[in-house]
């Protein structure tokens, strides 16, 4: 069934996967693991204490999420998605077949990652003026997206995979529940349905999907972590101002977030970490 | 070949990462019409119409459709001419470590920009930032005589590109890669022997004159 007997036995080697809980670049990975069907151990990095497998592990980025297979590492979740493709090409692929499309996908996961994250973590680690130019960014990213679900490279797709969700719709989906949780907290517009109304439905399904729901944290953890990680940025009490709805920002992160009442170098590590978790 | 002769490459003569597609082109004995952007002046419908995300070169159109991105077009070419010579290697694993390490290459440019661009103690924190990024390539360069191996490849083709752009790095950043590096060092000149890398770059010098034109145009020193 797998195919060679080489390829077998790697393939059967164990899968371990060292993430963060509120890392949507770790929730890539469980995602793709888990629409391959492939099982894996999990292991729950604390980001503000990085543990020293990790370090061995990733000593270029020291981030999660890193895949283990066979005890060797694979850091940087679009390498690893395309790593899992490449060793089990007969398990649900996440790249289109096309080389065109393919490229398609490849750019578009980039500019996930270097514009799209970048611009939301900026909304939501900043105020007042600064914002307001990173909510436009944000803005003209996603009129970009719409464009190519409206009449560009994805036009008349249920998903940017086609009928079926792919690397693209991992990667963005993976980040964009942010966006609810990010407008929840900081009273931001970054959605509007009317304004995206394909990306708003694009994601609306994705969400919607059974291995998705199994990889989302709960919105009210999300929320909860989010709040305190913007609470301790501006460093108020309640001054989840522009959003607060008069919920009670605790002083320090949720339970399960790094650390409680953390000092102010950890509070910036975990407010990069979120910034780039989009 | 059909689908050769309908391969065109937005570029611009000194860019290292339009030099990697060149590269990978030549290495691969693909034919394509080169074509010269404007990126100071005014750039050309074709490029805005073909990466109208970035609007940046290098843009590869095949038979007219354009793909954007110099590792994106790396990729593609392995994939959409499969009977040429493969810039990825076949082992699953290997691949993972030669995309980390082509994206890695990056910071090189990145990084060197911010050396001749900003002073003070941003010009300090690149200083650092250089020798880091350097001694991780030399790292997993190690004794080998390319990045994968043997064969010269992917990571190669990424990286290969910044050597012209060292001395001026070196100037800028007051370090020498020769005397801390000499693995890598020993790498570029030994890259700098295949035709398709020595047909691709520029030599240092104008390399050098490029950046001081491009100190004058933002305004710096």
């Amino acid at each position: 069934m797998e195919g060679k007997e080489e390829n077998a036995s790697a393939e059967a080697a164990p899968l371990k996967l060292l993430g963060s809980w509120a890392s949507s670049y770790t929730h890539r990975v469980q995602l793709a693991l888990r629409l391959k069907g492939l099982e894996f151990e999990y292991a729950e990095e604390d980001l503000a204490n990085k543990s020293d497998e990790l370090l061995r592990l990733n000593p270029v980025y020291k981030k999660v999420p890193v895949l283990v297979h066979g005890g060797r590492a694979l850091p940087e979740s679009v390498i690893i998605l395309q790593y899992l493709d490449d060793a089990w090409p007969e398990r649900r692929p996440l790249l289109p077949a096309d080389a065109f499309d393919r490229a398609l996908a490849r750019f578009w996961c980039h500019f996930a990652d270097d514009k799209l994250g970048p611009a939301v973590g900026a909304v939501f680690t900043s105020t007042g003026e600064e914002q307001e130019a990173a909510v436009r960014q944000v803005h003209e990213n996603l009129a970009l997206v719409e464009a190519e679900l409206r009449e560009g490279a994805f036009k008349g797709r249920r998903f940017f995979g086609g009928d079926e969700v792919g690397l693209l719709d991992v990667v963005l989906g993976c980040g964009s529940y942010w966006l609810a949780v990010f407008e929840e907290v900081t009273g931001v517009r970054l959605v509007d349905a009317d304004a995206f109304p394909l990306f708003h439905a694009w994601l609306r399904d994705f969400e919607a999907l059974d291995e998705v729901r199994e990889t989302i944290p709960a919105v009210d953890r999300l929320l909860e972590y989010a709040r305190g990680v913007r609470h301790m940025l501006l460093g108020l009490a309640g001054a989840g101002g522009a959003g607060g709805a008069g919920a009670d920002a605790p002083s320090s992160t949720a339970a399960d977030a790094p650390t409680a009442s953390p000092p102010p170098a950890a509070a910036t590590a975990t407010a990069a970490d979120i910034a780039v978790d989009i | 070949m059909a689908g050769e002769k309908s391969l065109v490459l937005l570029d611009f003569w000194v860019s290292p990462f339009g030099q990697r597609c060149r590269i990978a082109l030549a290495e691969k004995g693909l034919e394509y019409e080169y074509s010269e952007q404007e990126l100071l002046g005014t750039k050309s419908d074709l490029l805005l119409r073909s990466n109208p995300v970035h609007k940046k070169i290098p843009v590869l159109l095949h038979a007219g459709r354009p793909v954007n991105e110099s590792l994106v077009i790396l990729n593609y070419l392995d994939e959409a001419f499969p009977a040429s010579p493969p810039l990825l290697p076949a082992d699953p694993y290997a691949r993972a470590q030669a995309r980390f390490w082509a994206a890695y290459s990056d910071k090189v440019y990145e990084v060197g920009t911010r050396l001749w661009k900003l002073k003070g103690d941003a010009h300090g924190q690149a200083k650092k930032e250089m020798a880091e990024v350097l001694a991780n390539l030399d790292g997993e360069l190690g004794d080998k005589a390319f990045f994968s191996g043997d064969e010269f490849g992917f990571v190669d083709v990424a990286l290969v590109p910044f050597a012209p752009w060292l001395p001026s790095y070196e100037k800028y950043g007051e370090f020498s890669v020769k005397e801390k590096w000499p693995r890598l060092d020993a790498w570029a000149r030994r890259c700098g022997e295949r035709e398709s890398v020595a047909k691709s770059l520029h030599p240092p010098e104008k390399v050098d004159e490029f950046i001081t034109l491009l100190k004058k145009h933002y305004g710096i020193e």
